[in-house]
């Protein structure tokens, strides 16, 4: 890329050219508040060099699409795994009654490219992992209209990982960001520089889970006979092995009238087929609207770096926008370079630190192994180590570890493994 | 399995995500809305699009031109057929195939046209959404809908900066959906709770009772327990909600009590404070429309008063009890007991309200039962939280009474103000100079030049004295505000459209639904700085 060498809102972050005084009157001085003219001819060639990643095709992801394609991007890829349902009507435009059942990805790709001359957009059909760094490496920027927080993990871990120092353009800025109701936020992620999303992840409430005694022996809400029928009820008739389908509606009923039960047992009022849906599919309400505002609020942060780096939105109560910078954490898991430090009380068991780092905001573990060099202290698999290691987890930790040794955390949910220096109370 | 699934209609599924925001009683209002759209502008189709997916009841597009290459490149909803056909015809021929619940329809007129010779036209519509008109019909209009009770939203969208303004018929909202609505009545419980409350010994409970009693009761207890060491006083201040706080501690008989800590989170809720009612809602009270109260008034005033009239008597200078719980840490009996205790009350105080409407009818010689008992119960849940909008005129803010020392503030103060006053300029620009600022493209310092001219008059109208006014232009903001409007080269973008559609669509689903708050009354949007101002102005 040798020309184009100021940002522009209407141009993808390129590489930071300095310009001759000459260029830098019409080429608008963004950091001083002036626009480059917006009919100017440089603008068109930059964006048809530029590759961008969509990853998912939902209510976000149709809204990227269509501001990309019309914006004047040429290359654009999108990856989604889902199939489309008839819920998705309401808000993801690119898709019609006739496509409920087709992946998302190539439906959305089909319709941008015919009504919006001159656009290439490939589709995947799959996950995010089923793609390798190649594949990555390919694009300039990737926008992520996500609704899983481990998918954002991963790929937060991916492009940060694939940082390589003596390469600039290895460098991709990640955006991230999503919406629910009326309200939403957007978030620049530049790999290694600043905040990362793994940095962040104390900022997300965990979704909510009920205490399993609440749900056993003392339900109050009608969530709680919902718990109740999902968590324990049908495992208990059904089989461990026999998982219900969220999109199946006759599991749902199944829920719901087993719920009903339940909560009319108990004197509790409220349970509805939909909020079963609701509790157990962890359904967030969506509209057309709010996408919207956070779509484009992604493609602006994404052209123009030096907006700092958070933006968050607010609607239903007049309209509120705030943008902040979210601090870069030293001892991130995965962009920092620090270990982080831990106080521990050494006649705490193995089994209650475990729990606690389960209840930890900022890591999210479901299932994590310990070990420190040369020790296995407790693995959850494979089965023969997860049995040589249990007896450890009644051990209280100054039996297993000394002051200053370093366990490593690994768990399904961490894209990589926590370093966690040992220090006693 | 043998379960049937219950007949859940189509329509249900496909509006599942926006029910749980607006339910059934939102949507049927969305259902029964007409709006007009004037100019097929590409900010208008996708405040269109925002509206037809969820489901609007009609829209009308009027636009006589025909479509050009530059209209394609920035509208999703034209496409390489449409080159040449008219603009109306064509998009809605794209809209409509959004969502076939709605009826979307077009009128091949220019709006200016229907503006000064068919005002007829406008009648069965309930709202008018005009876009990136001339400020002469924006003015008319305004006028028009004043006159006819009608909503106008007016919106102006080109480069990277986007304003729209609403004005309306006043506008209450009960359904505002407050973020934390929950109302206890710690600080003075009613007699029911106080009696439920009193029916526990603490003391005498084994220790998993002990575990399960609600909070609610721990500080009730607590309270009652401060009171006797007091003289019967009324806790008031911080150090007497922290010596509660000891007293729960000390009842407490271990650490992992979760109904106690629950407790001691709670303490703040037995400050005086929470139980005086918000501003709003006093607002509301002393409004002369809810003095007044006439044959003719609005079915939310009558209401208002019923609910004033039972502060003053029997709620003691309460509002009725909503009567909703959160969760707590409890057993299940304990907790539906005092779920129902709190129901119990909710409903005793709906029916004296319902017996203040029905008094008010009476005095008014309204027929009984013209106010549905839903909507006096979504009033008495929600009365701590109601809302009245009402809006200034175009009229007011143009010409009877500007606000112009807030506007000078804002000017100092707030970036996005300036564009407010270079939109306005840049009508004076057009009837001037029968172009629009940028239109010749390019950077065009001579425009630049020109537009301030007419910002200095804009400033001028508003009896800003020339030494300030030219204190004003000086400041940068208003410098970039000028240069970059021009630079937008008169031309709408892609990006802005989309994100002008977001937020101007949403404003009219709360009006509509008359749920949630809407602005009050202009929005900008500023895509360069991503910033956004309200302003009432």
């Amino acid at each position: 890329m040798t020309h184009s060498t100021v940002q522009d809102p209407d141009t993808p972050s390129m590489q930071l050219d300095n310009a001759s005084p000459a260029e830098m009157d019409l080429d608008g001085d963004l950091e001083n508040g002036l626009i480059r003219p917006l009919d100017s001819e440089e603008l068109v060639l930059a964006l048809e060099e530029a590759r961008i990643l969509v990853i998912g095709a939902g209510g976000l992801g149709c809204e990227i699409l269509k501001n990309l394609a019309l914006t004047g991007f040429k290359n654009l890829d999108v990856i989604d795994m889902d199939t489309i349902d008839v819920s998705n009507l309401n808000r993801q435009f690119l898709f019609r009654r006739k496509d409920i059942g087709k992946p998302k990805a190539i439906v959305a790709a089909e319709f941008v490219m015919q009504r919006v001359p001159g656009v290439q957009v490939t589709p995947y059909f799959g996950k995010i992992q089923d793609k390798d760094d190649d594949y990555y490496r390919q694009f300039q920027t990737v926008i992520c209209g996500l609704d899983s927080i481990e998918a954002r993990r991963w790929i937060n871990a991916k492009l940060v990982d694939m940082v390589d120092d003596e390469d600039p353009t290895s460098l991709k800025p990640l955006i991230d960001g999503g919406t629910e109701g009326f309200k939403g936020q957007a978030r620049v992620i530049l790999p290694t520089i600043n905040s990362c999303y793994e940095c962040s992840l104390d900022m997300f409430n965990k979704p909510t889970t009920f205490p399993i005694c609440t749900i056993a022996n003392t339900p109050r809400l009608p969530e709680h006979c919902i718990e109740w029928a999902s968590v324990l009820e049908w495992p208990r008739v059904w089989g461990k092995e026999v998982k219900y389908d969220t999109d199946n509606p006759e599991h749902i009923t199944w829920l719901y009238q087993q719920a009903q039960t339940r909560a009319e047992k108990f004197n509790i009022t409220g349970v509805t087929y939909s909020l079963t849906q609701g509790v157990v599919k962890n359904i967030i309400p969506a509209i057309a609207s709010t996408n919207a505002v956070i779509a484009v609020f992604k493609i602006a942060t994404s052209t123009a770096p030096y907006l700092n780096n958070y933006m968050m939105y607010t609607g239903n109560d007049g309209i509120y926008t705030y943008t902040f910078e979210h601090q870069k954490k030293p001892e991130c898991p995965v962009c920092g370079n620090l270990t982080s430090s831990v106080t521990l009380d050494p006649n705490m068991r193995l089994d209650e630190m475990i729990d606690w780092l389960k209840d930890k905001p900022d890591a999210q573990m479901k299932k994590p192994s310990l070990r420190i060099e040369g020790l296995s202290l407790y693995m959850q698999a494979p089965p023969a180590l997860e049995i040589a290691t249990r007896p450890n987890l009644s051990k209280t930790l100054s039996e297993l570890l000394e002051e200053g040794d370093i366990i490593t955390v690994t768990d399904a949910s961490l894209p990589v493994s926590l370093q966690m220096k040992v220090n006693w109370k | 399995m043998s379960v049937s699934a219950p007949l859940i209609d189509l329509k249900t599924q496909k509006y599942d995500r926006q029910l749980r925001l607006w339910a059934v009683t939102g949507q049927t209002a969305l259902e029964h809305a007409n709006i007009c759209l004037l100019n097929a502008t590409s900010t208008g189709c996708e405040i269109l699009k925002n509206l037809i997916l969820p489901g609007v009841g009609s829209v009308t597009v009027v636009d006589a031109n025909l479509v050009q290459e530059e209209d394609m490149k920035t509208n999703f909803f034209l496409e390489p057929a449409s080159l040449g056909q008219p603009k109306a015809k064509a998009v809605v021929e794209l809209l409509q195939e959004l969502n076939e619940d709605a009826s979307v329809t077009f009128t091949i007129k220019e709006p200016r046209d229907v503006i000064h010779e068919d005002k007829a036209f406008f009648d069965p519509f309930t709202m008018i959404i005009a876009t990136n008109l001339h400020e002469r019909e924006n003015m008319e209009l305004a006028d028009l809908c004043e006159k006819t009770n009608k909503t106008l939203v007016i919106v102006k969208s080109k480069g990277l900066v986007g304003i729209f303004r609403i004005q309306g018929p006043e506008h209450p909202v009960i359904e505002t959906h407050p973020e934390n609505p929950v109302d206890l009545r710690l600080g003075n419980p009613f007699a029911q709770l106080k009696q439920y409350s009193n029916s526990f010994d603490l003391d005498e409970l084994d220790q998993t009772d002990h575990a399960h009693v609600p909070f609610i009761v721990v500080i009730l207890q607590a309270v009652e327990k401060w009171k006797k060491e007091n003289n019967g006083k009324e806790p008031q201040s911080y150090s007497e909600r922290n010596e509660i706080k000891a007293i729960i501690r000390k009842g407490m008989r271990t650490s992992d009590e979760e109904n106690y800590e629950e407790a001691i989170a709670n303490i703040w809720r037995l400050a005086p404070s929470s139980s005086s009612i918000p501003s709003d809602v006093r607002q509301v009270f002393e409004d002369p429309a809810c003095n007044n109260i006439t044959a003719q008034s609005e079915h939310f005033w009558i209401v208002a008063r019923a609910v004033r009239d039972f502060f003053e008597n029997e709620g003691h200078g309460r509002l009725p009890l909503p009567g909703k719980l959160p969760d707590m840490k409890s057993d299940t009996t304990n907790y539906v007991a005092l779920q129902n205790v709190y129901r119990d009350k909710a409903k005793k105080d709906l029916a004296a309200v319902i017996g203040h409407v029905n008094a008010l009818l009476k005095a008014n010689d309204i027929p009984e039962n013209s106010i549905s008992q839903d909507m006096i119960e979504s009033f008495c849940k929600n009365s701590a939280h109601i809302k009245v909008v009402r809006y200034r005129s175009l009229e007011d803010e143009r010409v009877k009474n500007p606000e112009t020392d807030k506007i000078v503030t804002w000017l100092e103060n707030e970036d996005n103000m300036s564009y407010y006053m270079v939109y306005r300029a840049a009508d004076l620009f057009h009837e001037k100079h029968k172009r629009w600022p940028g239109s010749r493209g390019g950077d065009n310092l001579e425009d630049v030049k020109l537009l301030r001219i007419e910002v200095a008059k804009v400033l001028g109208s508003l009896q800003i004295t020339k030494e300030k006014s030219d204190i004003l232009l000086q400041q940068q903001a208003m410098e970039n505000a000028i240069t970059n409007y021009v630079r937008f080269a008169n031309r709408e973008t892609a990006n802005l459209s989309a994100l002008i559609g977001g937020l101007a669509a949403q404003e009219v689903i709360k009006l509509i639904t008359r749920q949630y708050i809407p602005i009050n009354n202009t929005c900008v949007f500023n895509g360069i700085s991503s910033t956004s101002a309200i302003f009432e102005l």
